[in-house]
């Protein structure tokens, strides 16, 4: 099965990808409007990058857009969209001021970094193309190496305070690294069920940060 | 810097309204009681609580009662604390 099958249902399930993302945003800014602290910054960024990188496939799945070429832009969005939250989670327990800092600058240089990838890919192309399913690979091992960083960071906090509300959310990026790892075998086996499988265990871990950020922001408001 | 004393500020705030709030439960506001739970020193509390009411926070300096605007303000805060609990991250 290849990357140009199943257009159609390719496009839709990417487009409510990026609808998903694209509302959890909404929560994901509020931590940095309280703190204004640059790491939480990552929050935001991540799921907008992620988001992006879902609507970038949608257009690329499009019939009218299909062009392997183009398969560069949601894949770089979404490895970038990973180092984002990466960062995030690496910085934002740390709390001396140089630290911070060091967070702060992380961020700008990931974004500087996104740039510069896009400008190298885009408007003066450097990368071989035909590498595309080799680099792809790679990306993907790397996308699976930040989610699961990220989920041991939110397991090591879950452990250190007990609590039944925050286990869910290393299995949202649990979820996210199965879905990405899925893919991987999809790209090297080209079979049907682990792109099926990729896709569902996504839905499911985005469901999770909507339905775990829901729950904190509007529940307890009809509760009263 | 001024991020920093930005959010220092505002986990403040946070503490003194949350414990202005369980005080209001009492016959009168305990200053030195309320200066013991959010660890600041007694003159710092008074000028953090001189600001409080110009934020219109707080009623007044005497009564110490939370405003809507205060409680809307607490409510937000903790709000926004449990979600970043819930995602892993910790404010200190």
């Amino acid at each position: 099965m290849s990357a140009s099958m199943y257009p159609a249902e390719r496009m839709i399930v990417e487009v409510v990808a990026a609808i998903l993302c694209f509302v959890i945003v909404r929560f994901m800014v509020k931590p940095y409007k309280l703190t204004r602290e640059g790491s939480y910054l990552g929050l935001p960024l991540g799921f907008t990058f992620l988001g992006m990188s879902y609507a970038l496939a949608a257009l690329v799945y499009s019939p009218l857009g299909f062009n392997p070429e183009l398969m560069w832009l949601p894949q770089l969005t979404r490895t970038f969209a990973f180092v984002f939250l990466a960062t995030t989670y690496l910085f934002s327990n740390r709390k001396s001021k140089s630290s911070k800092l060091l967070g702060e600058t992380t961020i700008s240089l990931l974004i500087i970094a996104l740039a510069i990838s896009f400008l190298l890919a885009f408007i003066a192309p450097q990368f071989a193309f035909a590498d595309y399913s080799k680099a792809n690979a790679y990306l993907r091992f790397f996308n699976v190496f930040c989610l699961a960083y990220i989920a041991i960071c939110t397991l090591r906090s879950h452990i250190k305070n007990p609590d039944p509300t925050t286990i869910w959310i290393p299995f949202g990026f649990i979820f996210l690294a199965i879905g990405q790892y899925s893919l991987l075998f999809w790209y090297i086996d080209a079979s049907l069920s682990a792109f099926v499988g990729s896709q569902v265990v996504s839905f499911v871990g985005l469901a999770i940060f909507l339905f775990v950020a829901y729950r904190t922001f509007y529940s307890s408001d009809k509760k009263k | 810097m001024k991020t920093i004393s930005r959010r220092d500020k505002l986990k403040i705030y946070g503490d003194l309204l949350s414990a202005l709030r369980s005080e209001a439960s009492e016959e009168r506001v305990v200053l030195t009681r309320v200066q013991v739970r959010i660890n600041v020193p007694f003159d710092r509390l008074k000028s953090y609580i001189t600001e409080l009411k110009e934020l219109d926070f707080i009623e007044d300096e005497t009564s110490l009662k939370l405003t809507e605007k205060g409680n809307q303000y607490l409510r937000e805060y903790k709000k926004i604390l449990d979600f970043m609990k819930r995602m892993g991250l910790i404010y200190q």
